[in-house]
């Protein structure tokens, strides 16, 4: 008896002590999460920045521009001055709710038990012959851009220490060492060309004003949190640096949180983040990015209006906006500084507006998961994008504005991708702007621009501050190289046959890789080898470019299609694992859109199987992943090329077959003279192919005159290249060009060689050094994120419903075979 | 008796923490540790037209990290300043800024509010120095510098 009434009093206890934790639990839960009552307006509904045109604006030390004020005792003040063409009073008006009844939140969620398993997204492929392997998609598409050929100038001998003019236009000098220098190292055969058609008169512009999107179980048409995206670009030489303005705002009756994912050019040094909340602008910091994510959270769960800026990818961001209040407006202002890229004559700026559906293998977690709207958690991913269905559209649109001031005439002004208006004040300048008839982001914008003059030459282009001196030194390979002809080669073309690829994109790589095949020489051999879900390839070794081989690789090429998974590691293996012929110099080609999201293991098997080979990478679509695609030829030491879908693919591959016609100069070398170098990237330089300029970024010590000297062997040849320097800013002589961005360009290559090396370096102290560079100079990493809070003010109630911002599809890209639903 | 009275302390006390601790788990919302506040930074330029300035702030007790940085209530300084990324340290911030136009303040007025997450129970004492102030011409002013603390 004594037992049975202990037993009882056990389990009643147990039972009670349970139900007041589940008690306990339960309303904190609901405390936690349910809708709170909307707060009076405090936050003004309406920005009306009036900037006085005379007075310059605060800015600082260690802003982009630095100016000093001395002192009357010898203490020097520092302080920045703002770019001058860059609207920084971004004004966020709130159109007037007129409407009384506010929509409610569509909630994102994680899927629960008893949700439907995943349907949508799922897509079949035969296999070989009669094997049908499922997929499970997570993210692909295919897009339709357009193309443009880059007329070919001949390179120019480098000419040692010569000057290419410089130039005042205005207030504000360009120097000459900016003009006719490229970014990057990563060398770029082609990019795409087609102009955009213009609307027809009277047609109704698709974007202008806030297009309406559906929330699930809504029956009315209600604006998402993101309504605007404003870009504005200023360009000088061959350094661009753009302000981007998220405006975000509540159409809800309840509380938000916005969570926005975007893309952004892959070697953006973004060192400025600014939070607007009607007239106060508070400027975000820099922190590790727990720190930063752990700052956000507690504030948004206090109530506090806070955002966060992280980087998922290179080119991948998540913009997030917590306590956003009915009816308010939030602003987010980035800056960075991306450095252009140059080919015969032709500068390329690109902004990209919308994140492409990745594939994640399966296995994978931190990939980037591409889901139907409204169906957050779903991927399995790290990050998520949610897309638009067809025929749905978001009242996101964007406005883009870019002021080129090039230092020399600009001979012509194309843009690749949307319709353009364009003017110019002078010969030299040129302004650009998006039309308000192609205000929808769905596409990368592209502008392209040439310029006067057809001798390009070496340069150096310098900046100091207290943390030392920076500088770019672009080097173009010698004239002579053009005079000779290639040795034979092993050309091995690898397809990408995924799903994505299907239709128009794989049409045009196979169009490209006819046209390939048609140019060998009767010294190569060649492979063809396709992946989807695996690979196989044309024979089991290249074979001679004989006419009957040629014939019947292209008749291989002519039966393949698209379908299945992109497992590109497998294409890799297949591609990089066999034999070298020491006789021949290999090339290996990828016709891809570069839709995966395992992009660290991909470039790390490139490194790891490289060998003797260079990788020439060919991206196929409007929106490819530029950053696999640029990070791949770089690493293969090879060149990128992107083929639009409305591009004559011939001509891309004629381009590519003109630069690699001739001779590289290799194993080039640097004497530094008397400068004291340190930190150069990239650390090996690569080799010198015509038409192809190469960047070298790193630190000095060091003033006065000197000499540095560049060598390279041409066969058994050696070439030199002489290049004087003056560094003595009071010197008459000085010629050296300087512009304030460099710091960040040379720290954001840092951080890039960094993150590079850690795809393959297990060393665990890369992300240590990653993060000591990024917050040092302030940029953004995978490892620092930027933190703003207003904390001034809590608004009242809990943190509010999350509301994702979804994106439309890239142009010719299909939603059914891409998105997880 | 007596055992069944053991027996339920005991179990109380295991399965109280369980569930405290899920609860803080999900819901660590309300951390009375950490909480957010602003500083507002004042120069009175002593009837002197106020063009730039550079000061420096740190704590000299309590753990604080900034969270943001504001600009001034004149117009001149309305905009975020700018701040020393290479010296930000968890309890310390370099910040400076100037304006060239005309219309610069000449009394006392804010020219930065810091946004601060101020960790733990112990109140924050700040030290603040200025750098320097000076006027439209570059010229160092005899400005003092203090600062508010907001709610």
């Amino acid at each position: 008896m004594k037992k049975k009434a202990l037993i009882v009093t056990i389990i009643l206890g147990l039972a009670l002590i349970a139900s007041v934790g589940y008690l306990f639990v339960g309303c904190s839960y609901m405390v936690g999460s349910s809708p709170q009552e909307t707060t009076s307006a405090t936050v003004p509904m309406s920005e009306t920045e009036d900037p006085d045109e005379d007075a310059v604006s605060d800015t600082s030390a260690y802003g982009p521009e630095n100016v000093s004020l001395q002192t009357r005792d010898g203490s020097e003040i520092v302080a920045g001055k703002p770019t001058p063409s860059v609207v920084w009073h971004a004004a966020s008006k709130v159109e007037s709710e007129s409407a009384p009844e506010k929509p409610r939140i569509a909630t994102d969620r994680a899927p629960v038990p008893g949700d439907k398993p995943v349907v949508g997204g799922l897509f079949e492929e035969k296999s070989g012959y009669d094997r049908a392997v499922k997929y499970d998609w997570k993210g692909k598409l295919a897009p339709g851009l357009s193309m443009i050929r880059q007329p070919s100038v001949p390179s120019q001998p480098v000419t040692a220490g010569e000057e290419l003019g410089r130039k005042a236009f205005g207030s504000r000098p360009v120097p000459a060492e900016l003009i006719h220098v490229s970014a990057d190292e990563i060398w770029v055969i082609a990019r795409s060309e087609a102009q955009a058609v213009p609307a027809r008169a009277g047609e109704e512009a698709p974007g202008c004003g806030a297009m309406l999107a559906k929330l699930p179980t809504e029956d009315k048409e209600i604006p998402l949190p993101l309504k605007h995206t404003d870009v504005k670009g200023q360009i000088s030489g061959y350094i661009a640096t753009v302000d981007v303005t998220q405006k975000f705002h509540n159409p809800y009756d309840e509380k938000i949180e916005a969570v926005y994912a975007f893309p952004l050019p892959q070697n953006a040094a973004i060192n400025e983040f600014i939070m607007t909340i009607g007239e106060r602008r508070i400027r975000g910091i820099i922190r590790e990015r727990e720190e930063a994510e752990e700052i956000y959270q507690q504030a948004r769960r206090q109530g506090h209006v806070a955002s966060l800026l992280t980087q998922e990818r290179p080119n991948i961001f998540t913009q997030k906006v917590a306590n956003i209040e009915p009816g308010k407006a939030i602003d987010v202002n980035i800056k960075y500084f991306n450095t252009l890229a140059y080919v015969d004559g032709w500068y390329e700026f690109v902004f990209p507006m919308v994140v492409g559906p990745r594939f994640n293998p399966p296995g994978t977690t931190d990939g980037v998961g591409a889901v139907a709207r409204g169906k957050a958690g779903i991927s399995g991913q790290k990050t998520e994008v949610q897309y638009l269905k067809p025929g749905e559209r978001s009242g996101h649109d964007i406005s883009l504005a870019v002021d080129i001031d090039a230092g020399v005439a600009i001979e012509r002004v194309v843009c690749s991708s949307h319709v353009i208006t364009n003017s110019s004040a002078t010969p030299e300048k040129r302004s650009v702007k998006l039309s308000g008839l192609d205000s929808i982001p769905n596409k990368d914008f592209v502008l392209r621009y040439k310029v006067a003059g057809e001798t390009i030459k070496s340069a150096l282009v310098t900046h100091r501050d207290k943390r030392g001196g920076f500088f770019t030194l672009m080097l173009y390979p010698p004239e002579n190289l053009s005079h000779l002809k290639r040795a034979p080669m092993e050309m091995i073309f690898v397809l990408d046959c995924s799903g994505s690829m299907s239709g128009k994109p794989i049409a045009k790589a196979k169009q490209a890789i006819t046209r390939a095949l048609r140019k060998l020489q009767p010294n190569d051999t060649f492979q063809v080898i396709r992946f989807s879900n695996n690979a196989s390839q044309f024979g089991p070794d290249p074979v001679p470019a004989t006419r009957d081989n040629i014939r019947n690789a292209i008749r291989y090429v002519e039966n393949l299609h698209g379908s299945g998974g992109t497992m590109m590691i497998e294409g890799i293996k297949a591609a990089l694992d066999f034999a070298h012929d020491p006789k021949r110099f290999r090339m290996v080609s990828f016709m891809t859109d570069g839709y995966i999201g395992n992009e660290v293991e991909i470039l790390a098997a490139v490194h790891e199987r490289l060998g003797a080979s260079r990788i020439f990478s060919f991206g196929v679509g409007t929106s490819v992943n530029r950053y696999l695609l640029d990070r791949m030829a770089k690493l293969g030491k090879g060149a990128v090329a992107y083929i639009g879908l409305e591009d004559n693919a011939a001509e891309v591959v004629d381009l590519f077959y003109e630069r690699i016609s001739h001779p590289a100069l290799t194993d080039v070398a640097v004497d530094w003279g008397d400068l004291e170098v340190t930190d150069v990237f990239p650390s090996r330089i690569p080799d010198l192919f015509v038409g192809r300029p190469v960047i070298l970024t790193g630190r000095f010590n060091g003033q006065g005159s000197t000499a540095v000297r560049i060598t390279g062997s041409i066969g058994d040849l050696t070439q030199e290249i002489a290049i004087p320097v003056d560094l003595d800013p009071s010197s008459p002589a000085c010629r050296t060009a300087t512009h304030p961005g460099i710091a960040c360009v040379w720290a954001r290559k840092r951080i890039e060689t960094l993150a590079n090396q850690a795809t393959y370096d297990a060393d665990p102290d890369l992300s240590g050094q990653i993060k000591q560079v990024a917050l040092e100079y302030g940029l953004m990493s995978a490892y620092t994120a930027f933190v703003a809070v207003d904390s001034s003010r809590k608004t009242a109630g809990d943190h509010g419903v999350t509301v994702a911002v979804p994106v439309p599809m890239p142009e010719g890209v299909r939603y059914d075979t891409t998105v997880q639903n | 008796m007596s055992k069944i009275a053991v027996i339920l302390l005991t179990s109380a006390s295991v399965m109280v923490p369980v569930l405290a601790q899920q609860s803080a788990q999900e819901h660590p919302d309300s951390d009375p540790q950490v909480r957010f506040a602003p500083l507002h930074v004042y120069i009175d330029p002593g009837s002197r037209p106020l063009a730039a300035f550079q000061f420096e702030l740190k704590t000299t007790a309590g753990q604080i990290e900034i969270v943001g940085v504001e600009g001034g209530e004149h117009k001149a300084f309305k905009e975020a300043p700018y701040y020393d990324p290479a010296a930000l340290a968890q309890n310390r911030i370099i910040i400076a800024a100037f304006n060239t136009g005309s219309e610069l303040p000449k009394k006392r007025t804010r020219i930065a509010t810091i946004h601060l997450q101020i960790i733990g129970d112990i109140e924050p004492e700040y030290e603040l120095k200025l750098t320097v102030a000076a006027d439209s011409d570059g010229e160092e002013i005899p400005a003092e510098i203090s600062y508010e603390e907001g709610e």
